[in-house]
């Protein structure tokens, strides 16, 4: 909660005694005590607008003076009685309905919201089924000039929740209502075809078909779907998305709006309801195939999986269990990569399991649980929306955690959430705060941003620097590290005025609920680990020395990169962070796992639904380490490079083909359910774990779901409470050693200039992609086919380089080609290309190295 | 008609390029602050100096008032005054009340239609005139009545609707008629 805190008045509605926080419209509190008024224009995430006039209510004040008045904007009041659906109350709501449906075509049959349409609904509750008027209907042709969304504007009722689910939500306002009087209608400017986010939640607000889902074969009836709900395979903010299917095909995805469901409201982002192009397609890989020689051939799953459980034997062996080691899956369920480690711990009696996340980034886990140590437990996401400050921290909140910006952006309005925003590059995040700091730094200065506020912190007396002395020991050696960051050296380096920084600081530090949000782009910056321990230093502080509260999260990538961890796959935690038993000895041959694979200590692989030749930072070392490997197994879901240098190929299923749980980046562990069957030959991840140990000699006991979900409750204490997940609930740090501690390190930064590379690359996921899967949904690679960089106009202008131009980049390792857009979102000095497009291969450009990436630039003819 | 219209905007766009800006940004600047509640009386002062809203007019203005295209073309549309392509030489504004309807505005809108081949929001092949119809010019005991560039015309004869016209030349701009009140 807010540390605003806001007075409970009582009142009563049709009769009954009820309460809520003042500020509560009638409507929302109604709704709350089970009662509903009628309504078409009342959403409970934007601001109250009034514009269908359909939801009157009867308010009696507390000296008994009666007043009708519009239940979505009028507030609950101490003592007023509240009558809704009263006689008086259905004819006037009635009649603005009824004006409605003399121009609505009452097209039911075919519009995909029927049966989950508030107008359908509101006629029949107001039994406004027989008009008095004559009928004039519109019939103008649908619009369909954007791939994703269609506006069939007969059936639009001007009721404006796209315009404000597009201003107060998304924060784009690529929609407003144009023209007047009778001519009145939302859309584009002059109609224009639509080039937004699509973020698609205009469709979810839509209480007709006005506005509709283009990106599925299937259309029509809503009722006529068959639906579960389940949490998005794409990036780590763990949005529940209700999947609709029929015939076994899963043909659509909607936000579930229902309150209290998930941690969305409802909210989805372009690759969340877009992206399941990704299941029905073509592209996947059909059945398990063996390498002979170079060429795959088709296989049973029996030779497939006999293949490999007679090389791990074998291996086990001649070379010892350590040589067999597995990476597991950021996209794959707790339960799969609990399976997973139990096979290589408990069957091979191998500890050698790790992850992508954990490889590139080990100390990652480190810093979350020394947020434990520290006292941080950091509150639910839920609750961002009500928080009072949110510091972003080195991500583009639009295209990385789309819909955790939605949850700011209603913050703003609600609660008065203010916004810092620290990032190189100028990101576009509108909202409505009343506070929006900007911390636009120069590249590479991540860690001054951060020791400088926490500086000021101290310097400023903003926190009580005498409590925070007293709970963490070692003080005085963050203030001896803290000496370097003058306001002189901090302007030098980050390239911004110490009065913005000391803006920053006041409002982070005096008292409020506060969120750090922490993108993945820090990896790249050369001082991950840093800025992580930087920004835990400012929360320690805050946390000791100043009143409220501070969330802070490690960041994560993919729908599960919380949950591989979670559940043990890196050699340095079993499952749930606890120690690693002492039988499995020193040797650790994951830990450096691409030098031992090429140096030939690994002997054999098994790679769980990932595609590290295209993701891992050191392109070219792990291509030669997935070469050198005697025998490599790869599961995934599309013919990926990985794959391609695979031994043995398991086709495995898609998130929406799958049972279990992932646990998101703010540790809310959730359930996911299957909308399909597996496709075609393809097994689950949790499936070939199983017929693996089988096949091995040693079957898991029970190996269920549900019964793996009663063994990691069982034997995993954080886990203790949270599964099967239905309830999203946040899993709680209980059994960590509270040890606080600052942890300081040298002053530096990354400013590695190569002769000949005056450029520096910016990367990360782009806003329609994640991963390299969201390239096979057709929908995604519709609104964005191209990888095109980014270049700052000044830059373009020096080097005569023309919106639209193709530019040729190359670091000392690797070059690619792609058109340019001039942006000033884009420092000077940078180019920034998003990562996704496989023929443009960014790792290759970085090929290891840690800090931004050297490169130089050309025009191409 | 669209493809005539689609033409006009061709033209426009080709025009587009050598507009002088300059006075735009003079616009923007004299305001107390680059505030969307200036977005109106700003959009009249461009409309001032061009005679329309050219778009990269517009396009300057969504970047100092940080606002969107839908944000400004909504407001744009809402007010008929604004326009959006350049008018003729001279917009005629028709007065379309109660008065002037009974006393004969439809059929002076069919004379023009007839010979300058445009309705209302158009504007004829030479720019010469660009038509508009008004609710209420607020002069009904002259109706029918109508604004031509600057010029008020009242108690008009439907019959004579082209002679009147046709006192509005392109060129010559010496021999512009003076201010009529009547013409019988």
């Amino acid at each position: 909660m807010s540390t605003v805190v806001r007075k409970t008045v009582n009142f009563k509605i049709n009769g009954k005694d009820a309460s809520a926080p003042e500020g509560t419209v009638i409507i929302e509190a109604a709704k709350q005590h089970g009662v509903e008024v009628t309504n078409l224009c009342y959403n409970r995430k934007l601001k109250p607008f009034a514009a269908c006039r359909t939801c009157m209510v009867d308010v009696r004040s507390a000296d008994g003076k009666k007043e009708l008045v519009y239940s979505c904007t009028h507030p609950v009041a101490e003592g007023i009685e509240v009558f809704t659906d009263t006689e008086e109350t259905d004819r006037y709501n009635g009649a603005c309905l009824e004006m409605l449906l003399v121009e609505h075509p009452l097209d039911c049959p075919i519009c995909d919201k029927s049966g989950v349409c508030p107008l359908q609904d509101n006629t029949e509750a107001l039994q406004m089924s027989n008009g008095r008027f004559e009928i004039q209907r519109r019939n103008e042709p649908s619009d369909k000039s954007n791939p994703l969304i269609e506006f069939y504007l007969n059936r639009c009722i001007l009721c404006g929740l796209c315009v404000r689910a597009c201003d107060e939500i998304q924060g784009v306002q690529a929609l407003d209502f144009h023209q007047r009087g009778m001519k009145s209608m939302i859309g584009t400017a002059n109609q224009e075809p639509l080039d937004c986010e699509f973020c698609g939640n205009c469709i979810t607000v839509c209480p007709t078909g006005a506005l509709m889902d283009m990106s599925s074969q299937e259309r029509g009836l809503a009722a006529l779907f068959k639906t579960n709900n389940s949490i998005c395979g794409y990036c780590s903010w763990g949005c529940t998305v209700q999947m609709e299917s029929k015939k076994n095909k899963v043909t659509r995805f909607v936000g579930d709006e229902t309150p209290g469901e998930g941690i969305n409201e409802g909210n989805l982002c372009s690759k969340g309801r877009f992206g399941h192009g990704i299941i029905h397609n073509e592209n996947r890989i059909k059945s398990p195939l063996i390498n002979f020689g170079g060429t795959f051939k088709e296989v049973s799953w029996d030779e497939a999986i006999k293949t490999i459980i007679d090389r791990v034997q074998a291996t086990i062996n001649r070379n010892g269990p350590e040589t067999v080691v597995g990476i597991g899956g950021e996209k794959l369920t707790n339960e799969e990569n609990f399976l997973f480690q139990k096979l290589f711990r408990e069957l091979y009696g191998s500890n050698q399991v790790t992850n992508l996340a954990n490889m590139r980034a080990p100390y990652v886990n480190q810093f979350m649980v020394r947020c434990f140590e520290n006292g941080i437990n950091s509150k639910p996401v839920t609750e961002l929306e009500n928080s009072d400050v949110v510091l972003v921290f080195n991500s583009d909140l639009p295209s990385e955690y789309p819909v955790g910006g939605n949850s700011v952006r209603k913050g703003t309005i609600f609660s008065g959430t203010d916004v810092i925003i620290a990032n190189p590059r100028k990101v576009v995040f509108k909202s409505e705060s009343n506070i929006d700091i900007r911390l636009n730094y120069s590249l590479g200065s991540d860690m001054t941003v951060a020791n400088r506020i926490a500086r000021i912190l101290i310097d400023e007396g903003i926190v009580n620097t005498a409590n925070v002395k007293l709970a963490v020991p070692n003080y005085d050696e963050l203030i001896q590290s803290l000496a370097p960051y003058t306001a002189e050296a901090a302007q030098q380096a980050t390239g911004l005025s110490d009065e913005v920084l000391t803006r920053a600081a006041k409002r982070f530090g005096r008292t409020a609920d506060r969120y750090i949000l922490i993108g993945n782009d820090i990896f790249d910056s050369g001082q991950g680990e840093d800025v992580l321990n930087a920004l835990l230093n400012l929360s320690i502080l805050v946390h000791h020395g100043a009143e409220g509260s501070v969330s802070i999260f490690p960041p994560r990538e993919h729908c599960n990169s919380q949950g591989v961890n979670d559940m043990g796959c890196t050699p340095d935690f079993l499952p749930g962070y606890q120690p690693v038993p002492d039988h499995f000895g020193t040797n650790n041959p994951a830990g450096d796992l691409l030098e031992n694979c090429t140096n030939g200590t690994i002997k054999f692989l098994h790679i769980a639904g990932e595609d590290p030749v295209h993701s891992y930072y050191k392109g070219e070392k792990i291509k030669n380490a997935l070469n050198t490997v005697p025998f490599l197994v790869v599961q995934d879901v599309y013919m990926t490079d990985t794959a391609k240098m695979a031994d043995v190929i398991l086709p495995a299923t898609t998130y929406a083909e799958k049972e279990g749980s992932f646990t998101n980046m703010t540790r809310h562990v959730q359930k996911v359910t299957p909308a399909t069957l597996p496709q075609g030959q393809s097994r689950t991840d949790h499936d070939i774990f199983t017929q693996l140990a089988n096949v091995f000699g040693k079957p898991f006991p029970n190996s269920a779901v549900s019964d793996v979900q009663d063994e990691i409750s069982k034997t995993v204490p954080i886990y203790n409470g949270t599964l099967p997940g239905s309830k999203s609930v946040q899993w709680a740090p209980d059994g960590f050693k509270q040890n606080p501690g600052f942890r300081v390190t040298e002053a530096r930064q990354e400013t590695s200039q190569k002769e000949g590379f005056a450029f520096k690359l910016v990367s990360n996921n782009h806003m329609f992609h994640i991963g390299s899967y969201t390239q096979y949904a057709k929908a995604l690679t519709d609104i964005g086919p191209d990888c095109v960089a980014e270049l700052n106009p000044e830059d373009a202008r020096a080097l005569g380089i023309g919106d639209g131009d193709r530019i040729m980049i190359e670091s000392d390792m690797h070059r690619v080609e792609v058109p340019v857009i001039l942006s000033t979102v884009t420092a000077k000095g940078t180019v920034y290309v998003p990562k996704n497009w496989v023929a443009v291969q960014l790792n290759l450009l970085r090929n290891g190295e840690e800090g931004p990436v050297s490169i130089k630039i050309s025009k191409l003819g | 008609m669209e493809t005539k219209e689609t033409e006009v905007t061709d033209q426009e766009t080709a025009e587009e390029e050598e507009i002088d800006l300059a006075p735009v940004h003079e616009i923007l600047d004299s305001f107390p602050s680059k505030s969307r509640r200036y977005m109106i009386p700003m959009l009249q002062k461009i409309q001032g100096v061009y005679r329309y809203l050219p778009d990269k007019a517009i396009r300057l203005l969504m970047e100092a008032l940080e606002v969107t295209r839908a944000e400004v073309y909504g407001v744009i549309s809402f007010y008929p005054q604004l326009l959006t392509t350049e008018p003729g030489k001279y917009i005629i504004k028709l007065c379309y009340g109660t008065a002037c309807f009974v006393k004969g505005a439809p059929a002076i809108e069919g004379k023009i239609h007839e010979r300058y081949h445009i309705r209302a929001g158009e504007t004829d092949d030479t720019k010469l005139f660009t038509l508009q119809t008004a609710s209420c010019l607020g002069n009904c005991g002259a109706a029918p009545m109508a604004l031509i560039g600057d010029d008020t015309h009242g108690t008009i004869d439907p019959e004579a609707t082209l002679e009147l016209l046709g006192a509005y030349k392109l060129e010559d701009e010496s021999e512009e008629p003076a201010e009529e009140t009547t013409s019988e």
